[in-house]
């Protein structure tokens, strides 16, 4: 059952209410779970078997991967059906993106072209600009890229450099744009300028055109199949028709393209993590250690009970959110303007989710290359290449500090217009602890920072908590460890966020082994 | 020409399943369902068939309880045109099945049943032989190729003795083997299209009369740790000694 639209809970509301139920992962329809078999299918037998390959970015490969995904219709999930795309909601999108994300670099590139290099242009794109450059993108054709940093502007995005000038009715632009993903390959790039070093705003590059260039390749820790570098734009020149929406509101379109983007990121780490934990899972079992499979071993089991109930947690947040921003497009898209309102009501959430999930993420990779011991390690084992991979996802799509601070200050704010409401629901120990500390209006980072700590673990454990409830079985076990864990990096938030002492609440008891012995079973997150 | 392919809804093989405390059967809380892998390849052939000719129909039929549409509308959304759901709460054995799909032949006149060798829950292969001899049709079981002509089939078949070919006038039943085929990634679009496709529900025809019944399901008994021997020598005396030598 989908969250019905006009019943749809505003933005930031799960901070304040405890709605009855939540959509979760086990209402996509039988339908919907076909398509995220097949996305599945594709990263096992496409992607999976090359990882070494794509490591070396051998020639033509990735794009060929994309063409391929493209065909099967995974390049266009959410896109609109008019230009090429399938018209879906965009939690199928990022159900189907978790799923194509079982490698970091195919899930960057694939991400990227089918997600945050489209969306600016599904959500703000003329009709003409849509029907221009959609239609091969959604079908993998061609490969999309969204510069937004530069060399010095980083987390500071609206202090960018790069320029925009009117010449004889074309736009002349000048600049670099920094750690642009797909640039290798990428056939379009969503660039973000100012109009004459003032009016900030988005413009569509073709790769061809006269000035414009790529530099060599970044040379990274992870996420080496993916490509990374610079786009130099020396006097390029695109048509007057490229401007993307209004001049001047170039940060709507980045933003909210980065809304979106966020809460999609937070299913891209989800992938390898799934994929980590299936791989700890059956490493452990294999491994004998003292006359044993190390998987026996308590604090083995402890590893892989704890990643079933993050990866648990992170599910329910992520999906909820996800249907959510349906609700909120079902509600106000269409137009451009209703299309940036949906983008942006459930802004919180999305921060909420990619802060959460990048950290259950690096939290998951790390343990998973723990079990290995030693193999771990080594580039022959496939878990030091997650290792590798996973430790970007904190880094982009706004950093985690930079989502952190924008998480609390935009609540604040909210609560101050009347938008939102930070009395908190009480519904949970992390909730009245939220509450008492955003009480306190904290002004310096430090404590912001601890605050959107509280809200973030608020919002996961209501989330694990109402999807334990709906799906019984292993989710209550689930709940129970997750709680624990959730409840001490609480107190721990709450003391940075006060000052103030705090007494845990007892933990409740888990079966550890039994929880360990179904990641087992399900090679991955319990289901 | 039409081409019937029946599928089954069984526990996705690849899952650990249990057997419920009672012994009565398996406990399938959670578990995922799937077309049983023999009669996905089946869909995946009549499909490539009908890509080579689309005057080629192909009708993909299940017997079982509501939720076997599942795996009917995945059936369509890899390629079938239209699906029947035979609606029916009893238990089967093969017999039972033929007799069943026998009723369906005769209401759909294919003049092909293309069908998987066996189910992997149960493993009987049987139903299509069964369903062969009651129609008095042909039958080529364990295809590893097909080929349809006007009126016939020619199908080769894999066995312990090196590659067989049959020629079989059609109507026939042929029966699929792993080799056959690589079912395709189902394409979204197709998911989409599936839902718009014809999948009509019927009331069984037959009455199941078992005449194999399910008395009890239980884990296989956990195996017992082994010994190291330090010698072929060793080895010998100690199969003498368990009297296998
Ligand atoms: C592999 C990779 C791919 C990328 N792909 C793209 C892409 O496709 N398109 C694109 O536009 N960009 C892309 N990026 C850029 C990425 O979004 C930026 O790296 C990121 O936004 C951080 O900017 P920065 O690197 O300049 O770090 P800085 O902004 O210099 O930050 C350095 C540190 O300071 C912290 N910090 C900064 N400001 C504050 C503050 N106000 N308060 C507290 N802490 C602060 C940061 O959190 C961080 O820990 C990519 C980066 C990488 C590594």
């Amino acid at each position: 059952m989908q969250t019905s639209a006009s019943t749809a809970p505003k933005g930031a509301s799960f901070f304040s209410e405890t709605p009855d139920r939540i959509f979760t992962v086990e209402d996509f329809s039988s339908d919907d779970r076909l398509m995220i078999e097949t996305a599945e299918q594709f990263s096992r037998n496409e992607v999976m078997p090359h990882v070494e390959v794509i490591d070396k970015q051998e020639d033509g490969l990735m794009p060929k991967l994309i063409k391929k995904a493209g065909e099967l219709g995974l390049c266009g999930v959410d896109a609109p059906e008019a230009h090429g795309g399938l018209g879906l909601g965009k939690n199928l999108a990022a159900r189907i993106l978790e799923f194509m994300s079982l490698n970091g670099s195919f899930s960057v590139t694939y991400g990227i072209t089918s997600g945050i290099s489209q969306v600016g242009l599904a959500l703000f794109g003329t009709e003409e600009q849509k029907a221009k450059y959609l239609p091969s993108l959604t079908a993998g054709e061609t490969i999309g890229a969204y510069a937004l940093s530069e060399p010095n502007s980083g987390s500071d995005a609206l202090s960018a450099t790069t320029r925009a000038e009117l010449v004889n009715g074309q736009w002349k632009l000048n600049g670099t744009k920094m750690w642009i993903s797909n640039a290798k390959w990428a056939d379009l790039f969503l660039v973000m300028a100012k109009i004459d070093g003032e009016k900030f705003s988005a413009f569509l590059v073709e790769r061809d055109r006269p000035g414009v260039s790529i530099s060599r390749e970044e040379h990274k820790l992870g996420l080496k199949g993916s490509s990374t570098a610079r786009l130099v734009l020396e006097d390029a020149l695109i048509p007057e028709d490229n401007r993307l929406y209004q001049p001047g509101l170039g940060h709507h379109v980045a933003f909210n393209a980065l809304n979106i983007g966020r809460f999609k990121l937070a299913s891209m780490s989800m992938g390898p993590a799934r994929d980590a934990m299936g791989l700890a899972a059956a490493y452990t079992d294999d491994r004998k250690q003292f006359g044993q499979s190390i998987s026996n071993f308590g604090l083995i089991q402890k590893k892989l009970a704890t990643m079933a109930a993050l990866y648990f947690a992170t599910e329910a947040m992520v999906y909820r959110t996800g249907a959510l921003i349906d609700s909120a497009f079902e509600t106000w898209g269409g137009t451009i303007d209703g299309n940036r309102k949906a983008s942006e009501e459930y802004a919180i959430e999305c921060s909420a989710c990619k802060v959460f999930a990048t950290e259950a993420e690096a939290w998951i990779v790390d343990e998973a290359l723990q079990c290995y011991g030693g193999y771990g390690f080594t580039e022959e084992f496939p878990i030091a290449r997650h290792y590798r991979d996973a430790r970007v996802s904190r880094i982009y799509e706004g950093t985690n500090e930079i989502n952190r601070i924008f998480l609390a200050d935009r609540l604040m704010r909210w609560a101050k217009d009347g938008r939102a409401s930070v009395t908190a629901a009480g519904d949970s120990w992390i909730s009245e602890l939220a509450g008492k500390a955003l009480a306190t209006k904290p002004t310096d980072q430090i404590r912001v920072g601890a605050c959107s700590d509280l809200v973030m673990l608020a919002y996961a454990e209501q989330s694990a908590r109402l999807r334990a409830a709906q799906m019984g079985g292993a989710g209550a076990a689930m709940y129970d460890l997750f709680l624990n864990v959730a409840n001490a990096r609480a107190a721990e938030a709450y003391q940075w966020a006060t000052g103030e002492s705090v007494v845990l609440p007892a933990a409740k008891s888990v079966d550890v082994a039994e929880l360990a012995r179904r990641v087992a079973e399900c090679r991955g997150p319990v289901r | 020409m039409r081409i019937l392919v029946p599928v089954k809804r069984v526990v996705d093989p690849y899952a650990k399943v249990r057997p419920l405390a009672d012994g009565s059967g398996l406990d399938t809380t959670g578990a995922k369902f799937e077309i049983n892998p023999f009669d996905e390849i089946a869909v995946e052939e009549a499909v490539r068939r009908k890509e080579a000719d689309p005057s080629v129909e192909i009708v993909v039929v299940s017997i079982g309880a509501g939720e076997c549409e599942e795996q009917l509308r995945k059936a369509l959304a890899i390629g079938a045109d239209r699906a029947i759901l035979v609606e029916t709460s009893e238990a089967y054995d093969s017999p039972s099945i033929a007799a069943e799909l026998a009723a369906v032949v005769a209401a759909e006149s294919p003049d092909l049943v293309l069908m998987g060798k066996q189910a992997t829950d149960d493993d009987n292969n049987q139903a299509g032989q069964m369903l062969a001899s009651r129609l008095g049709w042909p039958q080529a079981t364990f295809a590893s190729k097909l080929e349809l002509g006007a009126g016939k089939a020619t199908v080769t078949r894999e066995t312990d003795t090196g590659t067989e070919t049959l020629e079989i006038p059609l109507p026939a039943v042929v029966t699929t083997d792993l080799r056959l085929n690589e079912p395709r990634y189902i394409a979204l679009p197709g998911i989409i299209k599936a839902r718009s496709k014809p999948l009509e529900r019927r009331p069984a025809q037959t009455t199941p009369r078992l005449r194999t019944r399910v008395l009890k399901v239980e884990s296989p008994p956990s195996r017992a740790a082994g010994r190291k021997v330090a010698s072929v020598d060793e080895l010998i005396s100690a199969l003498k000694e368990k009297g296998v030598l």
